[in-house]
């Protein structure tokens, strides 16, 4: 793939247009909370679509679009059951108390309900992880710019990341904010008009039914046995791995994306960010998964599309770029590489802003310096971004050099992860759970996940132990490895949480369901402007999605 | 707060002129798969993009 001249000018516009939007903020950051929690002034429709930005990494692009391509339409559980319903609790049921407790972090808000040891693990756990997740994704975006363009694996890493860090060293929270909006729009209207076009040259989705196995192009479908789909999951796991463990840990904890909500200008706004985002969320399969499973239906039409083969198979990490080798022309191709590189700088810039304030105010403020003058705070604040990037930078090399230690630090991520619902669950909505049970709850839950994936192998993962049980794919394994972690540490919190002396109710005002008046509705807001209207919008359109694609 | 409509409006405004003029100038520069001026296609859905974006800010302020 080669770019002219007009691409290169696309690609110079878009820099010149982020580095422009941080300049201009930078005039409003003025405190830390301005820096790291944007104040809490921020409208809901970029507070929405920097939510589901942040969340589309390059990674997620890539790798969407070439499980659409390898598994088909079942790829999309990722949205319809593995985020909106999620997306819908969140924004329902737990923002009241993330937003109404005025605490800054999700960390901060554990200190809150539970104690300082749990702050502190969750904490700690989480901007290890962003480090290391926006290196990862640095690492895969300069070895697929060194494979299809022949870039250098350092100018893009260092050229990418560079700009993200100057935005974000100048405005902030907010300046990551609007220019992932900004992303946002660029990944839609770069990318749409390559699912039409790849849709259209294989014969609409009549013709690419046709000319692919059934399974392809249905959801549910072939998911009663792990046998009967490309995945290997079935119904159960999918539903309770996936659409419950996995699905809501991540987007009702991960401070990723739930620090966008926390930055709304009004309780209503924060409640009504994920809801609003629940609806380009839905669809966003059409422009990632569908064009995957149309190359599939091009290569059997020997138009002169086919992927490079990797293995007995293919190497469908690359299906986004080949279809955008094949449709578009320079001018386009200029468009779509942008589009990849804005996913990649939205997916960085949330990983930086969240261990940015993570770091500053639950590490740093928590156990290094307690009481410094705003001042210093905003300083640490700012360190902490170009002390991040470079972390991040010096992740990406080292993934370069040893991709084994990467996928073990994944693998121990994901433990940690797997049981944190459980601890939220139970502090939101139980006024019993104490934080000597949420601490011992996790460390059982990642325990358990560790045992787990200990105990049990997957195309030739796992069983470090011994082997009881064997599973029919990687996939599989993960959704099974939630759902043990998430039972351990809700059983252990519950049980360690009874034999413990809870706090006094009056601590809990504003943090424990039953205890907190929930917001009453605006008065003067229309239905579409309630969360509860809203959700059940959302709710019944995921439903429908996945009936029509059964 | 500054109304990010309008540096939006103008980044999809300036975006597809660039390609609405590549499209132009050249219908014939193709991709390998499609027969359609895809440039100017695009490049006109970006201009109307922007271009609504840019009114809804300009409205305002």
């Amino acid at each position: 793939m080669t770019l002219a001249a007009v691409d290169y000018l696309i690609i110079a516009l878009y820099f010149a247009f982020v580095l422009g939007i941080g300049w201009r903020i930078r005039q409003r950051v003025a405190s830390s909370e301005d820096f790291l929690t944007s104040s809490r002034s921020v409208p809901l429709w970029i507070t929405s679509l920097a939510f589901i930005a942040a969340n589309m990494g390059a990674q997620e692009m890539i790798g969407m679009c070439a499980s659409g391509a390898k598994y088909g339409l079942m790829t999309a559980h990722f949205y319809w059951i593995g985020a909106i319903p999620a997306m819908i609790f969140v924004g329902v049921f737990m923002m009241p108390f993330y937003y109404g407790s005025r605490a800054r972090s999700v960390p901060e808000y554990l200190r809150l309900r539970f104690d300082e040891k749990t702050r502190t693990f969750n904490a700690v756990t989480f901007a290890a992880m962003t480090v290391f997740s926006s290196g990862i994704s640095m690492y895969a975006l300069g070895r697929l710019f060194q494979l299809v363009l022949g870039w250098s694996f350092t100018a893009s890493v260092l050229l990418s990341a560079g700009i993200v860090l100057a935005y974000t060293y100048l405005g902030g929270l907010t300046s990551a904010m609007y220019n992932e909006v900004l992303q946002f729009f660029l990944i839609v209207l770069g990318f749409t008009p390559l699912a039409i076009l790849a849709v259209h040259r294989a014969g609409g989705w009549e013709g690419i039914s046709s000319r692919l196995p059934e399974m392809m192009t249905h959801s549910w479908a072939y998911t009663r046995s792990p046998s009967a789909n490309p995945m290997g999951v079935e119904v159960f796991g999918l539903v309770m791995g996936l659409g419950f463990v996995l699905s809501f840990g991540y987007w009702c904890t991960d401070f990723l994306v739930v620090q966008r909500a926390m930055a709304a200008n009004s309780m209503t706004s924060a409640r009504n960010t994920p809801l609003v985002a629940a609806v380009p969320k839905m669809l966003i399969p059409f422009i990632v998964i569908v064009p995957g499973i149309a190359a599939m239906a091009l290569m059997q039409m020997n138009v002169g599309y086919s992927l490079p083969p990797k293995g007995s198979g293919y190497d469908y990490d690359l299906t986004l770029t080949t279809l955008m080798a094949s449709f578009y022309p320079s001018g386009l191709l200029g468009v779509g590489l942008t589009a990849l590189m804005a996913s990649f700088m939205s997916g960085m810039a949330g990983n930086v802003t969240a261990l940015n304030t993570v770091w500053t105010y639950d590490i740093y403020q928590g156990h290094i310096r307690k009481g410094a003058p705003d001042r210093h705070y905003l300083m640490v604040g700012r360190l902490t971004t170009v002390v991040g990037t470079g972390l991040s930078i010096a992740t990406a090399y080292l993934a370069q050099l040893y991709n084994n230690i990467m996928d073990l630090l994944q693998l121990v991520f994901g433990f940690v992860n797997a049981p944190l619902f459980a601890t939220f669950l139970l502090g939101m909505f139980w006024r019993r759970a104490t934080g000597h049970g949420a601490f011992s709850g996790l460390v059982a839950g990642t325990a358990a996940a560790a045992l787990t994936h200990g105990l049990t192998l997957a195309e030739g993962k796992g069983a470090w132990i011994a082997r009881l049980h064997e599973f029919p794919s990687t996939m599989a394994q993960n959704f099974w490895i939630a759902i043990v972690a998430w039972t351990a540490c809700f059983l252990v919190t519950i049980i360690v949480s009874l034999l413990t002396r809870p706090r006094p109710e009056s601590e809990l005002v504003n943090l424990v369901y039953g205890i907190t008046r929930l917001p009453p509705p605006e008065p003067r807001a229309r239905w579409y402007q309630r969360p509860g209207a809203l959700a059940v919008v959302v709710g019944v359109a995921c439903l429908l999605l996945n009936v029509w694609f059964w | 707060m500054w109304d990010l409509r309008l540096p939006s409006g103008l980044f999809f405004t300036v975006l597809g002129l660039i390609l609405c003029g590549v499209g132009l100038a050249g219908p014939a520069q193709q991709a390998p798969l499609t027969e359609a001026n895809v440039n100017l296609y695009a490049g006109a859905g970006m201009l109307a993009f922007g271009g609504v974006m840019l009114w809804l800010g300009l409205r305002r302020s």
